[in-house]
């Protein structure tokens, strides 16, 4: 059963399409992430789902009753917000109890929901505290407990942890993740951060320019992305770009600098394409199909050393677990597996 | 050399500073502080055309004072102040209140038509007072006209000269002025917060009515506090929409504290009873600025 339905939803600001043909489904009990490049549309949809923007044609439906025409109110849906909005007049216990006491729930239930919500969240010293008078994450903590009180249908967020400093917001994704797994209500969240997204979705939905590239789980978007943009997108760091062209027989692919790559599936002979080739898949020992460069830029972090490298006239960025001993200028021979590569077509971007 | 040295020594640094409280400071002494310091001692004073020229003058204690309460145009007086104070700002709060909220909603055209209230607050109150005078005007005013068009009054009603309405007209007359002011303060308040608590309110299940209430009104706590407390001083400063319309008259029917303080020192030379209705007057404003500076203080603690 899907908690949320959208089919064919468009979105205009007078003639600026910015939705386009939206169609999704959300089943029960999911955690999905819209993912995209600031300006592509995330925002957006989100807003449409929860009702602050209407929509130019289309239907959204919720637990599957349509909600085009329902004021935000009527959609029991909870929402978190990028800036949290908390009400600054109101104490944090006020903040949580906000929903209930428009709802004229009794003092005891109140009291106890906030109770538990403030436990949760480990607001429970907080509760007297206004907002001004709270860190930027005990906020977000506040605008979490605020939406799980209401008990709602569907937890929308507006990109939550994006104030947040670093460690803070690896904290919160785990915290999110875990609030999610007990609560089990259908939770969207909206990110421009790819990580966010893979560590802490069922399902991702990638947008760009307000299109739905591709919607898929976390790891098959990045086995197989359905296009150059989803690729780029998703991975980090991105994905390399060369372009080559297939061999008279269709099964390699040879790049400028006249290294020849066996590819995985073959493809029609002679055709320009774009080769894929991941970071994290190009191995420094030379194994596999087999590309000479020079090293130009190298970084150790310890954990981690990333090496940009000049085959031919391309660029490539190389990550590799572990140290890697290597002066810059040096040459290098780089090895990635066949299966590894992805091809994509240069013109319209879909993979091969 | 030495006036090099002045110039620079006015130019530069700790000089400079000074300066620039000096010159503030001389300028407060000189055109506030003096006249106010001085009106509240006279108050103290016997002053008569006679020792006018002087500084020095006898001391007469409480007794100005006391020669104030006991004069039988002094209750209606305060009567009529307190009624003209309250009514302009009840309505002046309502009404700017109401247009700030009508402009607020986003539609073609609304900060142009807001700016056009502000054409009324910028005339001088000598000259709304002139207009005004012609629309109460008995025999050819437009009130009179209007009303009886919708056939509300049957015969002309003198609304200047009837004591029963003389001082409801020029509270009419002071709501009209006061109500842009009203509308542009409370206007600015209500841009101050932030679209997103609406949004959350409304995800959260208040309807319109219900975000006004818990969302608007006690967020624009300190710009009402700061509004109606700048509202008092202001309408207690009205003179002169009292001076064009009516000069509180008839028989003091329409005379307010701030009218009756200039009458008595620059029309009767009772000059010692003109300072000390002023130093009443002081003592009132001095309270309500204190409560208008708290209230811009408490603006910030959101």
């Amino acid at each position: 059963m899907n908690q949320i339905e959208i089919q064919h939803l468009n979105k205009n600001y007078g003639a600026l399409q910015v939705l386009h043909d939206i169609s999704l489904d959300i089943p029960v009990g999911a955690f999905v992430a819209l993912v995209g490049p600031s300006g592509c549309g995330k925002s957006t949809l989100l807003r449409t789902i929860a009702g602050l923007e209407t929509i130019t044609s289309g239907t959204i439906k919720v637990a599957g009753e349509v909600v085009n025409d329902k004021a935000p109110r009527e959609r029991d849906l909870a929402m978190v917000f990028q800036s949290y909005a908390l009400y600054p007049h109101m104490t944090v216990e006020q903040n949580m109890s906000y929903s209930l006491r428009l709802r004229r729930r009794p003092k005891a239930e109140i009291d106890e929901r906030v109770g538990e919500a403030a436990r949760i969240l480990g607001l429970e010293k907080l509760l007297k505290r206004r907002p001004k008078q709270l860190s930027g994450g005990q906020r977000q903590r506040v605008a979490m407990g605020r939406a799980i009180v209401r008990k709602p249908k569907v937890f929308l967020f507006d990109e939550p942890l994006s104030n947040l400093d670093a460690a803070l917001r690896v904290q919160m994704r785990s915290e999110i993740r875990k609030l999610h797994k007990n609560l089990g209500a259908t939770s969207v969240y909206v990110t421009h951060d790819q990580i966010e997204a893979m560590t802490m979705a069922d399902l991702i939905v990638v947008l760009h320019d307000g299109r739905i590239e591709q919607i898929g789980r976390p790891l098959d978007l990045y086995r197989r992305p359905a296009n150059r943009f989803v690729a780029g997108f998703i991975g980090s760091p991105a994905m390399n770009f060369v372009p080559a062209e297939v061999t008279a027989d269709g099964l390699a692919v040879a790049i400028g600098a006249g290294a020849l790559l066996r590819i995985p599936r073959a493809q029609e002979p002679g055709r320009k394409v774009l080769a894929g080739l991941r970071p994290e898949h190009l191995r420094l020992d030379g194994s596999g199909e087999q590309l000479s460069g020079v090293a130009e830029i190298v970084e150790g972090t310890g954990s981690m050393t990333f090496i940009e490298a000049r085959v031919g006239d391309e660029l490539l960025n190389i990550a590799h677990a572990g140290t890697f001993e290597i002066e810059a200028g040096a040459p290098l021979t780089l090895g990635i597996a066949s299966e590894d590569i992805y091809l994509f077509d240069p013109d319209t971007g879909r993979a091969l | 050399m030495f006036q090099s040295g002045f110039v620079k020594l006015l130019r530069d640094g700790k000089g400079f500073e000074g300066t620039l409280i000096a010159a503030a400071v001389l300028y407060l002494v000189v055109f506030a502080a003096f006249p106010l310091v001085y009106t509240v001692v006279m108050s103290f004073q016997e002053v008569d055309m006679f020792t006018l020229g002087t500084l020095v003058r006898p001391f007469a204690g409480l007794e100005n004072y006391t020669d104030l309460f006991h004069r039988p145009e002094f209750t209606p007086i305060v009567w009529n102040t307190v009624i003209f104070v309250t009514l302009s700002i009840a309505f002046q709060l309502v009404i700017g209140f109401g247009l700030a909220l009508f402009f607020q909603q986003d539609f073609p055209g609304s900060t142009y038509v807001r700016g056009l209230f502000l054409a009324g607050w910028i005339l001088p109150a000598l000259v709304v007072g002139a207009v005004w005078r012609w629309i109460f005007a008995g025999d050819f005013g437009v009130l009179n006209y209007a009303l009886q068009s919708l056939g509300l009054i049957d015969g002309q009603i003198y609304w200047l000269s009837n004591p029963a309405y003389a001082l409801y007209s020029v509270i009419i007359a002071n709501i009209w002025l006061g109500v842009p002011f009203n509308m542009i303060l409370l206007s600015v308040g209500l841009a101050g917060i932030p679209g997103d608590v609406y949004e959350a309110a409304e995800m959260d299940g208040a309807n319109a009515f219900q975000r006004f209430l818990t969302i608007t009104l006690p967020m624009m706590g300190p710009t009402l506090g700061a509004v109606i407390a700048l509202g008092v001083i202001f309408t207690l400063q009205q003179f002169d929409l009292v001076a064009a319309l009516t000069q509180g008259g008839p028989a003091n029917a329409s005379n307010v504290a701030q009218y009756w303080s200039w009458q008595m020192s620059f029309q009767t030379y009772e000059i010692s009873g003109g300072a000390t209705v002023a130093t009443m007057m002081i003592a009132l404003v001095i309270v309500v600025a204190v409560i208008y500076v708290r209230s811009v203080q408490r603006e910030h603690t959101f």
